[in-house]
């Protein structure tokens, strides 16, 4: 179980298709090129460790809905909603396309990291092996990246293509509308009167060029993780914690206070039962 | 406004936050005033978690457990680990009466504070059991529970106080020395609920699901954990008119029990500071007790 926490999944298609440009057409698929490692946990339910699971319920009277009965609502005011039906949706879902059709190249300094969303990798199919190879150094050496259109799960993303060693990498973007700017997010500080002597800038730069480095991304651990890991190996391998059916122990059944308390709390003592905090 | 050696601002004083008691923001900033004598003790060193209505309690509110941005340079604040423990925030630490004002002005309603204080943030000063009557039942069947509950930890060595939630429950609360564990207090809170639970399986239950409440009171042993709250002593209740989170004298139980008056046992701000005159703090056991969970052959 805990093998599987730390193990790196083999990437998956998520998508296949064409990038073209001009008239040059080159098959790929898309793998994504992350992978999120949070330590994800279930929910148990405390006294007998029963999985918790989600019913969704009418707000008006508690009972639960089944899925069928669920609809869209786009809220317009204070309680007030615009149902839209799946097939509404349908209809003005962008087109299907298996095309990434190069717009435009740009600088890359030109794109701030802000507006990147996800990361993909292109993977030529095998006969197009030379013209993705063509692309990437051609780019490599103009120091452009190429702006384009995906269709992908009924949305239209806009991405930018850029080589990154041997391979061509596919970024997902935040639409401008989606990043919000200094003024907004800022807005309750005024950064503008402030003052800077040229001699405290200099000093901050002396500060920042003493602490300069290659950025090496191995040497950041989340530490965080690897601590929830061992503490769940740890757990895993001494003291499991299983679903049980059974409510509760038949020894924990007295109506004795004095026995009771004398059992429980010599059990958290040795680090079980309850455990948490 | 000058609080001492506090200068703080603040607004909107004829703002009516109780309707139907007609009560303004100035009577809550005259309320924590009055009461912080007594209320200080229990929230020195500890974080809080505010539950605000800045625009009357007959209009949503909101959790706060964070210092706001707006907190003056002077607050007090400490570290405290969020319920999922995916990190720490800052959260207010109200130490002195200025900063209880300032809670005030931001409609703070509600003041809850933790278990432990920053001193020893690993280690509750006390356990708490949460009393609530579930349908069919009231403050009254609260009221026998928590007295069968006294009883009880009174026959394993162990003293406790109690107040009410200001709404229909009642809060007992185990004095302990900040020695042990938030796992070891959960333990005992937990075994002693349940077996208080199989010796009166109708009038009582540890279950928080709907059903197992119908006409039993729910006695609640969960909230003893380092990421919990419970409402303060002598903190206002979102309620209009508005009640507060009262300690009670154990005979004060006993009283409304055998005269069977609910109303005995729920009281405003006005009643809370008149009563501070004949009873003191009821709860002052809490603030520094040396009681611990030690129980024969086991100790812990």
């Amino acid at each position: 179980m805990v093998e599987k926490l730390t193990a790196i999944a083999m990437p998956r298609a998520i998508w296949s298709g064409a990038l073209s440009f001009g008239l040059v057409n080159i098959p790929v698929k898309l793998v994504s090129a992350t992978s999120k490692k949070r330590v994800s946990f279930n929910q148990l339910h405390e006294p007998d460790h029963a999985r918790i699971r989600y019913d969704k319920v009418c707000s008006a009277d508690g009972e639960s809905v089944p899925k069928e009965e669920i609809v869209k609502g786009y809220k317009v005011g204070k309680g007030e909603y615009v149902v839209v039906t799946d097939e509404e949706l349908e209809a003005i879902e962008p087109e299907a396309s298996r095309n990434i059709e190069v717009q435009e190249f740009v600088e890359l300094a030109d794109v701030d990291p802000l507006h990147f969303d996800s990361s993909y990798y292109l993977v030529p199919g095998e006969a197009a092996i030379k013209p993705y190879t063509l692309l990437r150094r051609a780019m490599e050496e103009a120091g452009r990246v190429g702006i384009a259109r995906l269709v992908m799960r009924s949305r239209e993303h806009l991405v930018a293509v850029r080589p990154h060693g041997d391979a061509l990498v596919l970024h997902t973007m935040h639409y401008a509308d989606e990043v919000r700017t200094p003024a907004v997010a800022l807005e309750d500080v005024d950064l503008a009167p402030v003052e800077l002597g040229d001699k405290e800038v200099a000093t901050a730069v002396q500060l920042i060029d003493a602490l300069s480095a290659p950025f090496e991304p191995a040497d950041y651990e989340d530490e965080y993780r690897t601590r929830v890991l061992e503490l769940v190996r740890a757990k895993a391998e001494g003291e499991t914690v299983e679903v049980r059916a059974e409510k509760t122990k038949p020894a924990e059944r007295t109506e004795d206070l004095l026995e009771a308390l004398q059992a429980s709390l010599s059990s958290v003592k040795a680090g079980g039962n309850g455990a948490k905090t | 406004m000058r609080i001492g050696e506090r200068t703080l601002s603040v607004s909107n004083l004829d703002k009516v936050l109780f309707p139907k008691a007609g009560w303004t923001k100035a009577h809550l900033l005259d309320h924590a005033v009055r009461i912080a004598p007594v209320m200080l003790p229990h929230l020195e060193g500890r974080a809080v978690a505010f539950v605000r209505f800045p625009d009357g309690v007959d209009r949503p509110g909101f959790h706060q457990k964070e210092v706001p941005r707006s907190a003056p340079a002077w607050l007090a604040t400490t570290e405290h680990w969020s319920r999922s423990g995916k990190g720490a925030h800052r959260s207010p630490v109200l130490d002195e009466p200025a900063a209880l004002v300032w809670a005030a002005n931001l409609a703070a309603i509600e003041i809850h504070p933790v278990l432990a204080r920053e001193t020893a943030p690993d280690n509750p000063t006390h356990a708490v059991f949460d009393l609530d009557p579930g349908p069919g039942t009231g403050i009254l069947t609260c009221a026998g529970i928590a007295l069968e509950l006294r009883a009880a930890l009174e026959g394993i060595g162990l003293a406790s106080v109690v107040k009410t939630s200001g709404g229909k429950g009642l809060h007992v609360h185990v004095p302990l020395a900040p020695v042990h564990s938030f796992a070891v207090v959960r333990a005992f809170a937990r075994t002693v609920s349940e077996v208080l639970a199989r010796r009166a399986p109708e009038r009582l239950t540890t279950t928080m699901a709907k059903p197992a409440r119908e006409g039993r009171v729910f006695l609640d042993w969960q909230q003893n954990l380092r990421s919990k709250t419970t409402v303060a002593p002598y903190s206002l209740r979102a309620r209009d008119p508005p009640t507060v989170a009262t300690p009670l004298a154990w005979g004060e139980l006993e009283q409304a029990l055998s005269v069977g008056d609910e109303a005995l046992l729920t009281f405003g701000p006005d009643e809370v500071v008149a009563r501070l005159e004949e009873h003191g703090d009821l709860l002052a056991p809490l603030l520094a007790s040396r009681q611990r969970l030690v129980f024969g052959r086991a100790p812990v």
